[in-house]
């Protein structure tokens, strides 16, 4: 058995935390091995050394000063909890305030960029169909030019001016009565615009397309556009007109009357 | 009222109780410490320490935890953070040329056992741990199982490593004792 081994058993023996069988052994061992009786002499006198080494008495003062600096923790535990912010906590808070804000700032941005970027395709896009319809209504040499223009108007959402103004010239000024009624057409979809509305009470005096001036009537009637009263006097009683637009005219008056 | 119920209304906030903790246990912490520090005066420093860490710490005492144990821990804790402050303590040894400056009361070099001196000198060329597991178990005559608590491991353990501290003071002891 190695020393160690030994050590451990005989301060086993020695504690008495042996078993009879393990106590036997040991015992033999001391009557029979000089080595193991001298360990077991070392052994007994280390802890027999330990155990007389007696405890100590703290000092007085110890107990003095703890029992004040303990009324100095109850009385800061009374206190009103306070954060105490060192220049690293600030540091630390100023760090983490510059990235949410930095952060927050820098994705404002972007995406205010972002939209101002879509907005404006969108803008240039819009000005682009506009411009190619208005070149439409305004080709004066092709029909189907300024009719597929007035289609394409009346698809749009809203009218600027300029739309208004060019449908508008096209209501009175182009060759063909489907053209001018498809500028008609795209006229009433924005007849809630004040520009509008009196874009076709103008048109109602200076129009001299049959079929379109009973359109014109109809719409301005069905407008409730009672300005138009004295017009539509005047044309139901012009000889030169045709009498499917003098009676339309006739009906508009008791309409609106 | 027991040490946990004691600790337990600290935590609660009522501090005033921990007055009766420190009688109970100034003693044992002092004794602990100087045994281990080899110094009175330090050990007195570092025991008003333990019990103002209980103080401040008091949220982290676990409720139904031994109170014995958690305040052996923090012992611990403050000796081993005042060696780490002060980088004073070579390696795991204690300064033994300086130690007879340093020993308690009853330790006047005329009158000390010389016993007593041999053993503090053979103590002082263990490591750390095993001059803790020493003066607990055997000066202050804690159980295993309580040891086995304040150092978190099994009392399997603590048997095998304080016979092996015991077997190494002795060799020790009886070196020194020839010089």
């Amino acid at each position: 058995m190695e020393t160690n081994d030994w050590d451990s058993l005989l301060i086993d023996y020695i504690d008495q935390n042996l078993s009879a069988a393990d106590r036997g052994k040991v015992e033999q061992a001391l009557r029979s091995d000089n080595a193991v009786r001298m360990q077991y002499e070392q052994l007994r006198e280390i802890l027999q050394a330990m155990e007389q080494v007696g405890e100590q008495e703290p000092p007085a003062r110890m107990t003095t000063s703890f029992n004040a600096r303990l009324q100095e923790e109850i009385r800061a535990a009374k206190q009103p909890r306070t954060i105490s912010l060192t220049p690293t906590v600030y540091r630390v808070a100023a760090a983490i305030a510059l990235l949410v804000l930095g952060g927050g700032a820098g994705y404002w941005i972007s995406r205010h960029q972002q939209q101002q970027a879509e907005l404006e395709a969108m803008q240039r896009e819009m000005k682009a169909t506009q411009e190619m319809l208005m070149a439409m209504l305004d080709n004066d040499l092709s029909a189907s030019q300024r009719l597929q223009g007035a289609t394409v108007a009346l698809r749009m959402d809203r009218a600027d001016n300029d739309l208004i103004t060019v449908l508008a010239r096209t209501l009175t000024d182009a060759p063909t009565t489907n053209v001018r009624l498809a500028a008609l057409d795209a006229l009433g979809k924005f007849s809630h615009e004040r520009p509008v509305r009196q874009a076709l009470i103008k048109a109602l005096s200076t129009q001299n397309d049959p079929l379109v001036q009973i359109a014109l009537i109809r719409m301005l009637v069905d407008m409730k556009e009672k300005t138009i009263l004295k017009e539509l006097h005047r044309i139901s009683t012009d000889e030169q007109l045709l009498n499917e637009v003098k009676d339309e005219a006739h009906a508009g008056i008791l309409r609106l009357s | 009222m027991t040490d946990e119920m004691l600790m337990k209304a600290v935590k609660d906030g009522d501090l005033q109780q921990a007055s009766l903790l420190f009688e109970r246990y100034n003693k044992r912490i002092f004794n602990f410490l100087a045994y281990l520090a080899s110094d009175r005066v330090l050990a007195e420093d570092l025991t008003q320490n333990v019990f103002l860490r209980v103080i401040r710490y008091r949220t982290s005492y676990r409720e139904g935890a031994r109170f014995e144990g958690w305040i052996y821990q923090i012992s611990r804790n403050v000796l081993a953070d005042h060696y780490q402050g002060q980088k004073r303590h070579r390696s795991q040894f204690i300064d033994v040329e300086n130690m007879s400056d340093t020993l308690p009361d009853n330790t006047d070099a005329a009158e000390r056992d010389e016993k007593e001196h041999l053993l503090q000198r053979a103590m002082a060329r263990l490591t750390e741990e095993q001059r803790q597991l020493l003066v607990l178990t055997r000066f202050q005559h804690r159980k295993y199982e309580e040891v086995a608590q304040i150092m978190n491991t099994t009392v399997a353990n603590i048997k095998v490593k304080v016979h092996r501290a015991i077997g190494q003071l002795r060799e020790h002891y009886f070196t020194l004792e020839k010089i």
